[in-house]
Formats: structure tokens, sequence, C-alpha cells
């Protein structure tokens, strides 16, 4: 358990993003569903963490090689494009404790793998269906009308639709 | 990160030597709106610029927040901001809520920023002037807090805490801190009474040496003879060596070729008080903190009243003394650059040594939750110290000779290198995992890569030139380091620097950790990227055969016994064939093997069906893991029926995965996990099967396949051993995790002396292979020697490792951390309700 302390003189890393917050609200406009326990509540024991910005060409092997520098990993679930099944750049990665994950945010999030910068958020956990890009092509959204070339993620971005709805 | 983003004049790299004026204590308006244009929010500052008159105030509270959490971060006098502070503060005393606000802050920033604290407690040393109140107010909070941590055991928390009150030393009525420091080393001497291998009088005797010099300091001249005679007393403690410290050295053997002898945290911080006492205890590098700073310039004939005197708060020092929760070791020394030729860091004999680094090490424990403020921090650290303790910024160590006068001038890059470093080499166990150090080095790199990274590329050079003597934990710790932080800087190193090394025996421990450093390396991207970034005299290191997209499958080969039935095999498996269909291939391997004349036909069954599972799972991690799960019951049969079959499945995965040896350690990992694999079948295989001469002991993988094996035993141990500390269990209960816990014992023991036996057998020269190999030749005389010595380091770190494990799950553990438990009164039961609750809350925040 993390020290009980109100708030730190300096911020803490092993906070989860605004992301998990965002889709609270989005989802409690988008309707009345009772949302309990809401998504804070729910990351408050949290031991799976969205990891993003990977290459497509990265593997598990290698992901499991600087993940596991915080913890026993539980399951590691590569991003798949939905049509290609191949990796599009994001993983979940389980622990088995809370504290491992959190460890990870604060030691690993931000820091390289493969050369390039990634990035971790803490996650209400996998569910079969969300190892898919959400884009229209198959792959994650942000990769879909990315005007900079980026060749660890497919070149340019592939179409430049706008009006889907990022989930990752 | 809003709260340390504090000025950043860029060359804040020259915070000395700025003109010292007085006069801007009492106007910090004009800067207070300067901060606040930075940071408020862009509405109110438009607002504000447009009618100057209406302009932004600041609340009290924001501002109070604001001004202590930077304080001594600016360009101005730590004295002089500490003043202001205290003024600020009293003219809003009474402001409902404000003082409590503030007093947690002062406390928290006490155990979070422990750089800060001479700075801190003197806020409340200029509130005794302007309002002695606040003094009294700051004492209570901070000794309220300092009891908890007594009570608690919580060391680190009790000795910053208790820094806070020595700097206030001259507030004090009478002895002030010293009468504590007595009362703690009386307790020391109950301790060491009662078991003369304590380790907690230890940890409070560090704590009463550390907390001396700021007493001093604070205290002035008349505190002087207290502190000779306390450490009279302590001398006997601090030189005393128990026999857990003979296994927490760095370098090992009795080679005199170690850069460093064994010196304990204590034993020096003695020696270097008993120095300064010599000299009347300059103690140069702590902050000064003047009364004189409070005269205003327009009454500059006005003398200050004398504050008020207080009593110093008492103290109930639990008995027994609760050793607190995490296990408490006696530190050693570790530094990769003190007493060298150009003294960029204090040499051993200064105790300005000793108090920067327990103060670098405790910001980097205490705010492991914020890496950005740590290397901030750490980089910032000749801030909190008193004015030319170090050179300037980024001083290269060349200039440094040059300017080299009659007073050292440290090297802040390389102490905090320094303190890092002593943190992840940290034996037994370092504090937080290791990826932490790894991620504040690669955070400080980040951020001032000019001033950090030479002296970096030092330390490194100074580990790899003692590589062979030191303990193989740490080596294997430093290679894993090493590998990640190349990682982050596009595995950029003067590889040309060590090439000659490449020709070495690979049984050399500097070709050896090579060895080890590339295949991590390789771990983290992938061959043909590492090839790229190495001289041509390592491409040999990085066989091609790495850039295939699987390895080989040796059924491929027709040559290869049973490649038949091997490929049969795996093309069943693959096809999910049914069980007999799989059988029916294995029966047939059993009957070919029995007319081979094959004593135990599982074997080659098994190395068939291995294999299998590897080639179908080479696609990735997780498809061998749905393999294995898929073979599981089979495996386990396997596993259950032969001891050489089951080390078979160990051998076929490592075969498997000869030149990929971190897919190999993983994938056993797993079948550990999976019960397939028992922990003794993987030492077993790993130090008897594949043990050789002794090379196995060379390859960084064996050591990472071994040492995780232990740890995990180990940890399940502790799990285990956490249950039975659990209060109310019931007789059932306590029947089952006693059964437990011996089991847990038994095997541990097993696993450690089976370890220890095979690598005795090579340190002693008394190996078959090894002398066989010596006698007909196939290893020299020197490689002879390396393997010995090899053999003889592992022993002394799985001894260390076993005797670590038995300080927390050996009976005698056990026993006194339930007396220790019987001793306590019971908790109230709404204390766990606030527990949680508060728990809650800090998941909110």
């Amino acid at each position: 358990m993390a020290p009980i302390r109100t708030q730190s003189t300096v911020e803490r890393l092993d906070r989860p993003s605004t992301y998990a917050s965002s889709k609270k609200r989005r989802r409690n406009n988008r309707d009345d569903r009772d949302w309990s326990p809401d998504v804070e509540d729910k990351l408050k024991d949290a031991t799976t963490l969205y990891v993003g910005n990977l290459s497509f060409y990265t593997t598990e092997e290698q992901i499991h090689e600087l993940f596991s520098k915080c913890g026993e990993i539980k399951r590691l679930v590569m991003g798949l494009d939905r049509f290609q099944k191949t990796p599009c750049g994001f993983c979940f990665v389980e622990y088995y404790t809370h504290q491992d994950a959190l460890d990870c945010m604060k030691y690993i999030g931000g820091t390289k793998l493969d050369e390039r910068i990634i990035r971790t958020d803490l996650d209400e956990g996998f569910a079969e269906g969300r190892q898919y890009g959400r884009g229209k092509s198959g792959g994650q959204v942000r990769d879909e009308y990315r005007s900079e070339y980026d060749p660890g993620r497919g070149g340019y971005g592939r179409a430049h639709d706008a009006g889907i709805e990022e989930d990752y | 990160m809003a709260d340390v983003d504090v000025k950043q004049d860029g060359g804040d790299y020259k915070r000395r030597g700025r003109n010292n004026n007085r006069k801007r204590v009492y106007e910090d308006d004009d800067d207070d709106r300067d901060h606040y244009d930075r940071r408020g929010p862009p509405t109110q500052r438009r607002r504000h610029e447009r009618s100057p008159r209406h302009r932004y105030e600041e609340p009290p509270r924001a501002k109070l927040r604001r001004l202590i959490l930077n304080v001594a971060s600016s360009a101005k006098l730590p004295e002089d901001e500490a003043a202001e502070i205290a003024a600020y503060l009293g003219e809003k005393y009474d402001e409902p809520g404000l003082v409590d606000d503030f007093f947690q802050l002062f406390i928290q920033l006490i155990i979070e920023q422990p750089f800060r604290i001479p700075v801190v407690a003197a806020v409340a040393f200029y509130g005794n002037y302007i309002k002695p109140e606040m003094t009294v107010d700051a004492v209570q909070a901070v000794a309220v807090k300092a009891q908890e941590a007594l009570t608690a055991g919580n060391w680190r928390d009790f000795k910053q805490l208790l820094r806070c009150l020595a700097c206030l030393q001259s507030v004090f009525e009478g002895e002030g801190v010293f009468a504590l420091l007595r009362q703690l080393f009386d307790t020391v001497v109950d301790l060491q009474t009662a078991n003369e291998t304590d380790v907690v009088g230890i940890e409070l005797v560090k704590i009463i040496l550390l907390t001396i010099p700021y007493a001093l300091v604070a205290g002035g001249d008349a505190f002087h003879d207290q502190a000779r005679d306390l450490l009279k007393d302590t001398h006997i403690v601090a030189e005393n060596m128990i026999p857990i410290e003979g296994m927490i050295a760095a370098y090992a053997g009795d080679t005199g070729a170690k850069p460093f002898e064994y010196h304990s945290l204590i034993g020096l911080l003695q020696k270097q008080l008993d120095s300064e006492a010599e000299s009347g205890f300059e103690l140069a590098c702590i902050l000064r903190f003047r009364p004189e700073v409070l005269r205003k310039e327009d009454s500059e004939e006005e003398l200050l009243s004398a504050p008020p005197t207080l009593a110093f708060p008492a103290f109930d020092i639990p008995k027994p003394v609760n050793p607190g929760s995490k296990g408490v070791f006696p530190e050693a020394f570790f530094s990769v650059y003190a007493n060298q030729e150009t003294e960029t860091v204090p040499n051993t004999t200064e105790i300005a040594g000793s108090l920067i680094r327990d103060v670098l090490v405790d910001t980097i424990d205490q705010l492991d939750f914020n890496r950005e403020a740590v290397a901030k921090f750490l980089i910032d650290i000749d801030n909190y110290w008193a004015v030319n303790t170090f050179a300037k910024r980024g001083t290269a160590v060349d200039k440094l000779r040059e300017n080299a006068s009659d007073k050292a001038m440290w090297k802040s890059e390389d102490m905090l290198v320094d303190a890092i470093f002593s943190q992840m080499l940290k034996l037994p166990t370092p504090e937080h995992k290791l990826v932490y150090y790894y991620s504040i080095i690669t955070q400080a790199c980040k951020v001032a890569p000019a001033a950090i990274a030479p002296s970096l590329g030092r330390a490194i050079r100074f580990v790899y030139k003692n590589i062979d003597v030191m303990d193989v934990e740490l080596v294997y710790r430093f290679l894993d380091w090493f590998a990640q932080h190349l990682s982050n800087f596009e595995f950029r190193w003067r590889w040309a620097e060590w090439a000659n090394d490449t020709g070495l025996s690979n049984l050399h421990p500097k070709k050896a950790f090579i060895v080890a450093v590339l295949d991590k390396e390789i771990r983290l991207s992938f061959a043909k990227r590492i090839r790229a970034t190495l001289p041509d005299a390592y491409h040999p290191l990085i066989p091609t055969s790495l850039d295939k997209d699987v390895p080989d499958f040796k059924y491929d080969n027709d040559q290869t016994p049973f490649a038949a039935e091997g490929k049969l095999l795996w093309q069943q498996f693959r096809k999910k064939e049914p069980d007999e269909v799989i059988q029916a291939t294995i029966d047939e391997i059993h009957k070919k093997a029995e007319q081979f004349g094959i004593e135990d036909v599982l074997v080659p069954s098994t190395d068939a069906f291995v294999t299998a599972i590897c080639r179908i799972g080479s696609k990735s991690l997780s498809h061998a893991l749905s393999c294995v799960e898929r073979g599981k019951e089979r495996l386990m049969n396997i596993a259950n029926s032969s001891d050489a079959a089951r080390r078979q499945i160990v051998a076929s995965v490592v075969e498997f995965w000869k030149d990929q040896p971190g897919v190999a350690v993983n994938l056993v990992d797993k079948l550990l996990n999976y019960t397939i694999l028992q922990p003794i079948t993987v030492v077993q295989w790993a130090l008897e099967d594949h043990m050789g001469a002794g090379e196995a002991l060379t390859q960084g993988w064996v050591y990472e396949m071994v040492s995780n094996t232990v740890a995990k035993v180990a940890k399940r141990n502790y799990q285990i051993t956490e249950s039975r500390l659990q209060k109310n269990l019931s007789q059932q209960q306590l029947e089952m995790v006693e059964n437990a816990m011996m089991i847990g014992r038994t095997s541990s023991h097993e696993l450690f002396k089976f370890i220890e036996d095979a690598v005795r057998g090579v340190a002693e020269g008394a190996n078959e292979q090894l002398m066989e190999k010596q006698a007909n030749g196939s290893l020299t005389e020197e490689e002879v020697l390396h393997l010995r010595a090899w053999a003889q380091r592992w022993y002394t770190t799985f001894e260390r490792m076993a005797q670590v494990e038995k300080s927390v799950i050996g009976e005698e553990a056990i026993e006194t951390k339930l007396k220790f438990m019987a001793a306590q009164p019971e908790p109230e039961s709404h204390f766990e309700d606030v527990g949680n609750g508060m728990a809650d809350g800090d998941g909110q925040v």
C-alpha cells in the first residue's frame, strides 16, 4: 500500500492520466447508466497498464524484458490491427499486484523501449476486444490522421477521417 | 510538476557569489508578482496587467505553500528566504486554518525533501524572534511526528524529523537534543547487551551520529563537550563489526586487487566525527542561519531582543524498540570516486562526504514517486549546502585538478552519481526496485547531459575496471542497468575502449561481462541493431544465427537422432492432434531408444516434445505459453516420473533458445509458475548438468536463472511468514501456516545447500570436470583460476542470500517478531477503519 499522504510536495507520477477521467465523463454524458464503481475507484487497485507509442515491430519478448523489471507479469496482450492481426503499437501489461503497476508508472513510463519513448497509463483491466485498434483502417486512431512520417508506426497516417472516437 | 517548477534562471549554475542584497527580504511583493505572472491563470494575469490597482493578491495559504516549497531554490540567500517566510507567516498567523496547513506542509517537506531540512528549520528559528508561538507550534508538530516514527520503527522519517529539531538546538533550554541523543544511546546499550548481533542499535547509532553535526552547527561551541562525550560512547558500537557485515561488501575475495576495503557506514561516520572533534567541529558544509538577517535596513541600530527558549519535547522510546517493518541491515559505504587521485568527492575521512551522501540518498529514496523531481533536486544539490562546498556545476575533472588549491571543491555531479550507484549497488537489497535507480540516472542525463554524462562515464569505467572482484549479484545488477541505460541513449558507448578485451577467454570476468551486456542489449532491441552500434571486434560475439526470425529446429536435420519422430511430433502437436496420436509417436521414440540402449527413454521423448513446444511457441511468448498450457498435463507427468526427464525439460528449452538465453530464462520461470518444474530441478540442471568445469558460473543468464529461482522461493516464503504474523489466527490456520513455513524452510535450505555444494566444488578445485580439463590442458592455468574465483564469488553471494532469507523466515526471527507483537497493546478497532478510509482518499487525490 502506498504511504498515506494527503498531497505530496511534488506531483506523483503514479496517478492515472486524464484519459480515465475523460472516459468516465464521456460515458456519463452518453447515458445515465449507473457507472459504479466509477473508473477512478476501479483504478484504485488496478494491476493492468495500457502501454502506448510502441513501434509496430516491438515484440512481446522485448516488452516482457523491460516491464518485468517492475514485477512479475501475469499477462501481456499485444494490441493488434483489427484486420491484419499484426501489432499496431500498443499493449496491455498485467501485473500480479497494484504496487507493481504503480511502480511501472513511476519508473518505466516515459522511458524508452526499442528507442521510442513509451507511455503508460493505469487501466481498469483488459477485456476481450480491447486488443484491437479502433481506427477506421484497423490500427489505432492516432495513426489514421498523423501527418508526420513515423517509420516505426507504418509511415504516414493511413487516413484522415475524423469522427471516430479514440479509445487509446 | 508545478510545485517544483521553480525559478530557473539557466544560470542557476551560479547561485554562489550573487550579491548579497539583504534589502530584498521585505521587498518581496514585486518578486511575488513576478512569480505569479508565470504561474497564475492567464485570465487573472491579463486582468491584472490592465488595471494594476486591482491586482490579484495571492491567497496567503497558496503564497506560503509556494514560498516554502521553493525555499533555497532561487537566487536569494536561503537565510533571507527563511526569514521572509517566517515574517510572512507571522503576519498571517491568525488566519483560520492557515497554521495547520502550513505545519502539515512543513512536516511533509522534512520527510519528502530532506535536503531542505536546515532551511525549513530556519523558518521556525526566525519565527522565534518574530512570533515565538510559531516556533512552539513547529516544534510541537515535528515532535509529534517524530514520536510516531520512533514508535513505528520508521527510522528514516525519525532521523529526518530529529534533524529538524537538531537544527533548532539554539532555541531549546539546557541540553536540547543532546538529552534525547543520550537517551537513544542508552537504548542502544540495552539492545546490544540483550543481543550482540543486534542491528537496530546500529541504525540508532547512525541516527545519533548524523544528528550531532546539525545540532552543533545550530547550538554552537557550548555543546562541543556534549558531542565529544557522546562520541566516546558510540565508539564501541560504531567500530564493532557483526558477522553479517562480512557478507555485504561490494568486493569479494582476499585478493589485494580490491579497489576499496570494506567500511561500514557508521564506522566511517565515527572516524570522521572524531577527527572533526579534534579540529573543533568546523562542519563547514552545513548551511548557517544568522539572526542578524532579521534586522531591517532602516533600523540597523536596533538590537534584536533575545527570543524565548523552550523546553525540548519529551520522547518516549518504546520498549522493546520496534525494529520497523523493513528488515534493518548494517550498511556498507560504497563509492566509485572516493579516495582517488583527484578529489572530486570528499575523501572518506571527511564528514561532508557522509552528510551530503545521507541527504542525497534520503532524497532518492523518499521521492521515488517522481523521478523527474528527484533528478532535478539532485542536480540542484549544491544550492542546499554552504557556499564553496562544491565547484561550479559541470566543472571538468582536469579543470578541478588545475584549480585544486588549499580547499577541495567537490563535483556535485560525481556526488549524485555516487549516491545513486551506492543505492543501486547496495547489499543485501536496495530500498526500491532497481529500475527506479535506472530511471533517475536516465532522467539526470536528460536534464543535464553535458554535466552528468562525463561523471557517469567515469563511474562505468571504474566499475568495469574492478568487475573481476565485484560481488556477483552486483555485477549482474550493474550489467542489467548498463544495458537498459544504453537502450535509452541510442546504445551509445565508447566500445572501442574495451575492444581489446574481446580477445580474452570467455571465462575472464571482463569478457563475460561484455557478452552478458550485449545479450541484454539484444533482448531490449534486436541483434542487427546492436551489431551496428559496435566496432568490428565485437561482431563475432553476435552470431548471425540471431538474425533469423526463429531458431533452428534440430529435427529438421536428418542427422539428429529421432529426427523423423521429432518432426512428426511437432506436426501433430501443431495440428492439435488427440493425445493418443501424440502418445503413439512418443511410444515410438521409447521403442527406438530402448534399442539404442538409452537408459531413460523418457529423456529423448521429452526432448522431442519440449523442443516441439518451443518450435511452435517461437512465434511469440504468448504462443509459447499457450503451447505450454496445452502440453501441461503431459509435462507434469514427465516431471513427476523421472529426474533425468524433468531436467531434460530445462535442457531442451535452453538448447532451443541457446542464442537467445533471455527467452529460455523467461520460459523456465513460467514453467516454475505452472509448477511443471520445481525450483530444485532448475538449480540442479544449471549447476550440475550444465556446470561443466564451472563455465556455467561465468554466464550471466545462468546467474539470472538461478537467482530468479531462489528469489521466487524466497518470495513465497516471505508471504507465508507474513501470514504467520497476522493477528488472531485460529488454531487450524496456525497449524497450516506453521506447516507451510516448515516446508518452505526445508526447500529453501535444500536449494541453498545444493548451490553452495556445487560452487564449492569448483572453488576448491575439486570439481571432476575441472580437474580433468586442467589435467588434459583444455583449460589453461589462468582459466582454472578464473573459474575458481568465479565459484568463490558465487559462494559468497548465495551464502548471503541464504543468511538474509534466514533473517526473515528463520525460527529465531519469527520468534522475535511474535514476541514483539505480543508486547504491543491491542489497537482499538476504529484504528483500522481510519486507515482504510484514508487509503481510499489517497487514491483520489
